[in-house]
């Protein structure tokens, strides 16, 4: 299957004034085309920080140190990815929120608090659709009856067919300058307005038409996350990154959004990255797994191995506090603790807590190994099958 | 919204009622002698003190005195003030268009200043710009503001004579007091009267007196205002809509400047309000330095002399100064962020 965006290698830093944190250590991991890959551990192991670096949004004091993020838009064309890392700043920001795309854990802080979400919906399409946006302006003003000033309506006409053409036209920029051209957007930001409406609208949410008008606290938090997915979803990503999408909502609408997801998934989006620390939500909606466990990845296989036949101590263990496949619950504690990532334990950072560890475990990381098929551990003494 | 203003103006009244008691209940501490001695003016008027007691009525009963306070102050009569050589009413509209006048220019300039210093100072955390930016500011803040204002003087007036002080060359204030006539004093303020009536050279005139007086008062005042903008910058700035404005291709700029500074404004804007209502009790430093007659020299000179008049009359103005700022702070709020309702 073609891959969406391979993780070669990364390592990410934080600098802060207890001392570098390595949250990533050398990750690597392969989406493929098509696919939801779920990538599960106890808090804290770094699975935000994955995210935020295939997007390069990791916040200060943050960096990201070394590695490969290639991307591949096309499923129908193989060939080299797009290294993001190298990419500058620009090429990053057009492809935020139009190719990849984030839905975030806490929908109560992910939205400004002053702005409509009318706005915030909107914005997405300004970012990226704003050529198309002033195609489809130009073609109702081309209507009869637009109801316009025929004089005005030629003008905007014009103005918006420079739009179209080249929607970062310094003549744009300029007439954004003078005080009466300055609303010459207007029909532009309406249009972004109405799309933002059909979007929540096919998200559920009811009275779309209001809903755009009002603030993010005027919404339930159920609302809220469907705004933030709206968001995501406005130019139809190439790959969705989900991170914890559901795990502050009541059980009701976590059930509700997933199963929004799981629609979604169908026929809007390619592949889905699903960070999570439920493995319920896992065996219901992954096709592969990732574990992952103080900035290291420790174990990907598809869903049914992970489930049926871990080979990582680890990937055990948190199975073990798991009753009953396919049952809700979140992870449980292991004996031990997490370890601070400002000195993380030498070689597997795992060893400390693991009943498995021989010498060479704390000497030299494992490397990951391919132990099945499409089964990679990364373990000096994996179960065995 | 006009209710909710009309319900707090209404609410005012009562807060004035409590200020008025409490301000005249200090007053009424001091003994009916001492009260006495305001109204005197040479030692040989001391023996006539029982008979000022008796005439005034200064050792009746508390409730008598503050009724007849009252209704004098419903008559426009705020008392004399000795220092001024006429009515506190009057007086307070001399001195404070001195006052409101220098305020007219720092005011704005601080907060303009204020803001976009520190919104560069956040977004620049910890690099140059960031730390230039604070040392300045601090400078300005812990410098002395007679200091300050003497360097001023000695540099653009002493070496230079660009920035004389006072509030206008005698010249133009012979001119005014010789031919009352053709130049009518609509507000007090130079600069908007010479406007008025039409003299831009006296406007131009007041404003070079104005200009290290604005000067000093911005510098003094803007430091506190650039380090609540950047925290508050910097706090806005670690939040998570920060992260989904930027997942979804805002540029780094309208993150900064467009959600981020936007929610930052919240706090700077009580901040600044407050900065300005302050202001409004002039800047006695200030006002002595380059020497302009305005509300804090006239306040400081009555407070030094135990004239109860006018401090009276300065404690419920400022009060009305509070409550109106306030009022005005809670309606930038609700204007600023939707989550507050005005009800
Ligand atoms: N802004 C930050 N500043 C400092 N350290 C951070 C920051 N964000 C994350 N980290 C570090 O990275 C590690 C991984 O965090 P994260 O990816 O958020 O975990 P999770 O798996 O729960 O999503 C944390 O242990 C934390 O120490
Ligand atoms: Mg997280």
């Amino acid at each position: 299957m073609a891959k969406v965006i391979e993780i070669k290698d990364v390592n990410t830093n934080f600098y802060t004034y207890e001392g570098i944190i390595k949250a990533l250590d050398s990750v690597s991991l392969t989406i493929d085309h098509g696919s939801t890959f779920g990538l599960v551990g106890e808090s804290g192991c770094g699975k935000s920080v994955t995210a935020r670096s295939i997007m390069r949004i990791v916040q200060e004091p943050g960096k990201i140190e070394s590695g490969k993020i290639l991307f591949y838009p096309d499923p129908n064309k193989n060939g080299e990815g797009v290294d993001l890392l190298q990419k500058p700043e620009s090429y990053m920001r057009d492809l935020r929120g139009d190719k990849i795309s984030m839905i975030f854990q806490e929908p109560n802080s992910a939205l400004n608090p002053i702005f409509t979400i009318g706005f915030q919906i909107s914005e997405s399409l300004l970012f990226h659709r704003k050529k198309e946006l002033c195609q489809s302006v130009v073609d109702d003003l081309g209507k009869t009856g637009n109801g316009l000033f025929i004089p005005l309506s030629a003008l905007l006409k014009k103005i918006y067919e420079i739009g179209a053409r080249n929607p970062e036209a310094l003549l744009l920029g300029l007439f954004s300058r003078i005080p009466i051209l300055k609303r010459w957007d207007r029909l532009l930001k309406k249009k972004a307005l109405n799309r933002s409406i059909e979007l929540i609208d096919d998200l559920g949410i009811p009275n779309p038409q209001e809903v755009v008008k009002l603030y993010p606290h005027n919404l339930s938090g159920g609302m809220k996350q469907r705004v933030v997915i709206a968001i995501a979803l406005a130019c139809h990503p190439v790959l969705l990154i989900a991170d914890e999408a559901t795990s502050n909502l009541d059980v009701t609408i976590q059930a509700q959004i997933l199963n929004l997801l799981k629609e979604l998934k169908k026929k809007e989006i390619s592949s889905v990255l699903l960070i999570t620390h439920d493995l319920g939500v896992v065996a219901h909606t992954c096709d592969r797994v990732g574990v992952m466990y103080a900035g290291q990845l420790c174990e990907v296989a598809d869903v049914r191995d992970i489930f049926e036949n871990p080979r990582h101590p680890y990937t055990s263990a948190l199975l073990g506090s798991v009753p009953k496949l396919l049952q809700k619950k979140t992870l449980q504690s292991i004996e031990g603790n997490v370890p601070n990532l400002v000195n993380p334990p030498e070689g597997c950072r795992f060893h400390p807590r693991c009943q498995y560890k021989t010498d060479i475990c704390s000497e030299k990381a494992p490397p990951m190994e391919e132990v099945g098929t499409n089964h990679s551990v990364a373990c000096y003494h994996h179960l065995s099958g | 919204m006009a209710s909710y203003i009309l319900r707090r103006l209404f609410f005012l009244i009562f807060v004035l009622f409590g200020i008025s008691v409490i301000v005249f209940g200090i007053m009424m501490s001091f003994g009916p002698e001492r009260r006495a001695a305001a109204y005197i003016t040479t030692p040989q008027q001391i023996n006539a003190i029982p008979e000022i007691i008796k005439t005034y009525g200064l050792d009746d009963p508390f409730v008598i005195q503050y009724v007849r306070w009252i209704k004098e102050i419903s008559k426009g009569n705020f008392g004399w003030s000795r220092y001024g050589a006429m009515p506190v009413w009057d007086a307070l509209l001399t001195y404070l268009p001195i006052t409101i006048e220098l305020n007219l220019f720092a005011a704005p300039l601080t907060i303009i200043l204020g803001i976009w210093l520190g919104t560069r100072a956040g977004i620049h955390k910890n690099t140059f710009i960031d730390h230039v930016t604070r040392i300045t500011s601090v400078i300005g803040w812990s410098l002395p503001t007679f200091l300050f204002g003497l360097i001023l003087l000695m540099v653009f007036y002493g070496l230079t004579q660009w920035f004389p002080p006072g509030v206008l060359d005698d010249k133009f204030i012979r001119e005014i007091i010789q031919h009352p006539d053709r130049f009518t004093a609509y507000t007090g303020m130079y600069t908007v009267d010479g406007i008025l009536n039409n003299r831009w050279d006296i406007t131009l005139n007041a404003l070079r007196h104005l200009v290290l007086p604005v000067m000093t008062q911005v510098v003094v005042v803007v430091a506190v205002l650039v380090r609540v903008m950047r925290s508050s910058m910097i706090e806005e700035m670690s939040k998570e809509f920060v992260l989904t404005a930027r997942a979804k291709g805002a540029s780094e700029r309208t993150v900064n400047l467009l959600h981020v500074k936007k929610n930052a404004l919240i706090p700077a804007v009580t901040v600044a309000g407050w900065l300005v209502a302050l202001s409004l009790q002039g800047s006695i430093a200030v006002e002595i330095i380059f020497n302009r007659p305005g509300i804090g020299q006239w306040t400081a000179a009555s407070a030094i002399a135990l004239e109860m008049a006018p401090v009276m009359g300065m404690c419920v103005f400022l009060a009305i100064v509070y409550l109106t700022t306030n009022l005005i702070i809670d309606i930038l709020y609700a204007v600023i962020d939707p989550r507050i309702r005005l009800e």
